[in-house]
């Protein structure tokens, strides 16, 4: 049972990282515009929140710290993400090619500005921010250990943005606009919605989200920030066509490729699985081969939105 | 109008990239290895050695970062080197063996220094070393075997490795430990100790490295030697969560979490400083492939023993002394990742009864 509980608190770590990023991801490309820079996204928002804390961390600790590094890290995300949504909204750029450059330029910036202020491109911090069990909520039997202990505010906000998401998108006006962005902007537009405002709302959501996802990624996992975020915002790419861009679907994507990550990088210390001797490679493959068979299978009638990476032309019909 | 401005820009730029060139030159120079120069290790190490002589001895110095990790382009960040006037080039790292190989004949007149490694070519069909390189490598299995010994005598019997890749530094790093943790059981008398044994495959702190490490000790691991740079980061992150103790490698990680109890050390610095300084010396000790033990303090722990709380300094001094003389062949007996004919040998060849090794692929 113990391990169970073990396994469930370390698949958080993965999951929900890759649920908020997803979930940005999926702001973006059901407005239209395809986000390829999720990962470089990430890692600036890792990047300016983690400075935070480390600028910070002499005065203050705990709860309070980790609110504002989320804050920031949003901001951050969502002003990076700005130059995705210029070049692919206003110069109608090649939506791949600007996130490229998005992806490409902000390791060498996050390195050169970490150098250049202090001298060293890790930035260390103190994880002053798990809570070792939620309290009266961590003392119930079975969900306790499973959900509130050895755990990070963060998952609660992850899986709050996970409901505000679904309603957002499914039951509000803003949602149903954003959505008939991506499916045929020309139609929207007829009836009076501001596509380019719509496009900006999901570039930046997705800038949020995954800018608090790099945050995320990093504060259980390390003691240092080195401008690395290990393919995670691809990963999360992966979640979201997996996911087929429904945030139920994604959810369990997320934690489909978390659990599978989890047992890879942890399968030699849990009983029944290490006297297996099953290759921690064959782990590491289950969720790719996932999601090539579900693409194989789906693709016929893959939910992708119908205008999705397609600059808008209003003289088009 | 545009055009002219940009013409002018264009311009501009090109005449002071220029005069930038050609105004100056650069004696010492360090070409990076795999990673950051300042990468809290092997880079940052050998770079801080060369700094702190360049100053002392007011000689211009400068580092180079290939473009990318592959002889070509270490061979090309040398050729940039010697053009930016080096007389002296430090590489520190076995994957520059094949680009000094080829650098050593090209450049007659230049000096360098290998570190942890030996000029051979591609296909390790031909192994030479000319009179302009000095190889240096380092007893790493000495300084593992501390690790291993201070760790069962604190009275630790559950220990985990986890290296970065299978190079041969680590592998020495990580066998050094396992017949540490021997040599102080059979001392000891204690009946049994488990050790996990695993190479991540990166030098990085990814949420996979801190799972395994978080695994292991949820698993009853007491202390894990994270042998391979930024992996020490996610060992901390998870052992801060577990309440548990690492053991850091290359330079003292103590600083970075108070989980790291000790640190397995090899003295990059002092070694690049010595070989610089027999350049200017004109002693230059080319043609030599040499490796620096714990007999001339190049390997060891740091000095502070405050993280435990049985072993002792007189405990480290007792067995600093033993492996110095080499008591009862204590030091020639460990075995490294390469036996006396240069054939690889695997862990589960090494002379151990007491200490049990799961090999986690």
């Amino acid at each position: 049972m113990n391990t169970l509980y073990f396994l469930v608190q370390q698949t958080m770590f993965f999951s929900i990282p890759l649920l908020i990023v997803a979930l940005g991801g999926m702001f973006s490309e059901r407005s239209g515009v395809v986000n390829i820079a999720l990962e470089g996204i990430m890692l600036i928002g890792a990047f300016a929140s983690i400075f935070t804390i480390n600028a910070l961390q002499d005065y203050m600790s705990g709860q309070g710290l980790l609110l504002i590094a989320i804050l920031v890290s949003m901001a951050a995300g969502m002003i990076f993400s700005l130059l995705h949504a210029y070049a692919s909204i206003n110069m109608k750029a090649d939506q791949v090619i600007s996130g490229t450059a998005l992806n490409m330029f902000a390791p060498a910036f996050a390195i050169f500005v970490a150098r250049t202020i202090q001298g060293s491109k890790d930035i260390n911090f103190l994880n002053t921010f798990r809570i070792e069990s939620v309290p009266l909520l961590g003392d119930i039997p079975v969900v306790g250990p499973l959900l509130f202990q050895n755990c990070y505010i963060t998952t609660y906000i992850g899986l709050i943005i996970l409901v505000i998401s679904t309603i957002v998108l499914y039951r509000t006006k803003f949602g149903l606009r954003l959505r008939a962005c991506g499916e045929h902007p020309q139609a929207a537009d007829s009836v009076g919605i501001n596509v380019y405002k719509m496009r900006y709302a999901g570039v930046l959501i997705s800038g949020a989200f995954a800018g608090l996802g790099g945050l995320i990624f990093v504060v259980p996992t390390s003691t240092a920030f080195s401008a690395d975020v290990s393919g995670y915002g691809f990963l999360a790419l992966a979640v979201l066509i997996f996911g087929q861009w429904k945030p139920q679907r994604i959810l369990w994507a997320a934690f489909f490729f978390g659990f599978m990550k989890t047992v890879s990088a942890a399968y030699s210390g849990i009983p029944g699985l290490k006297e297996l001797d099953i290759s921690s490679d064959i782990y590491k493959m289950i969720p790719y081969i996932a999601t090539l068979v579900v693409l194989a299978v789906s693709s016929r009638n893959s939910q992708a939105p119908k205008a999705e990476g397609i600059p808008y032309d209003p003289g088009e019909r | 109008m545009k055009k002219i401005l940009v013409v002018v820009l264009a311009v501009i730029l090109l005449t002071a990239v220029f005069t930038g060139c050609a105004s100056k030159t650069y004696e010492i120079a360090m070409i990076t290895d795999a990673g950051e120069i300042d990468d809290k290790s092997f880079n940052q190490g050998t770079w801080e050695g060369i700094v702190e002589y360049a100053k002392a001895n007011d000689i211009s110095y400068k580092y180079y970062k290939p473009t990318e990790v592959s002889t070509d382009a270490y061979v090309a960040a040398i050729d940039l080197a010697v053009t930016g006037g080096a007389k002296i080039v430090v590489t520190p790292g076995y994957l520059f063996e094949p680009a000094i190989f080829v650098a050593q004949d090209k450049y007659p007149d230049v000096s360098f220094i290998l570190l942890d490694g030996t000029p051979h070519n591609e296909d390790y069909s031909e192994y030479r070393i000319e009179k302009n390189v000095y190889s240096i490598f380092y007893a790493e299995q000495q300084s593992g075997f501390l690790a291993g010994y201070a760790a069962v005598k604190e009275g630790y019997t559950k220990l985990g490795f986890m290296g970065g890749m299978a190079v041969p530094a680590v592998i020495r790093f990580g066998y050094g430990f396992l017949q540490g943790a021997e040599y102080a059981a059979n001392e000891m008398g204690v009946s049994s100790v488990e050790v996990k044994y695993h190479y991540t495959g990166d030098f990085a702190a990814t949420p996979k490295n801190q799972t395994t490490a978080a695994t292991w000790f949820a698993d009853g691991t007491q202390v894990i030697f994270a042998a391979g740079g930024k992996v020490g980061n996610s060992v901390m992150a998870a052992a801060e969560a577990a309440d548990a103790k690492v053991i850091g490698v290359d330079v003292d990680q103590s600083p970075e979490s108070k989980t790291v109890i000790t640190s397995a050390k090899k003295e990059l610095a002092v070694s690049v400083q010595a070989g610089l300084k027999s350049y200017y010396d004109g002693a230059f000790k080319g043609g030599v492939s040499e490796t620096l033990d714990i007999t001339i303090g190049a390997v060891g722990l740091p000095s502070d023993f405050s993280r435990f709380t049985t072993f002792t300094q007189a405990d480290y001094d007792a067995i600093y002394a033993k492996l110095v003389a080499d008591t009862d062949g204590i030091r020639s007996g460990i075995v490294k990742d390469t036996d006396a004919d240069g054939n690889s040998v695997d862990v589960t060849a090494l002379p151990l009864s007491i200490v049990k090794v799961t090999v986690v692929e």
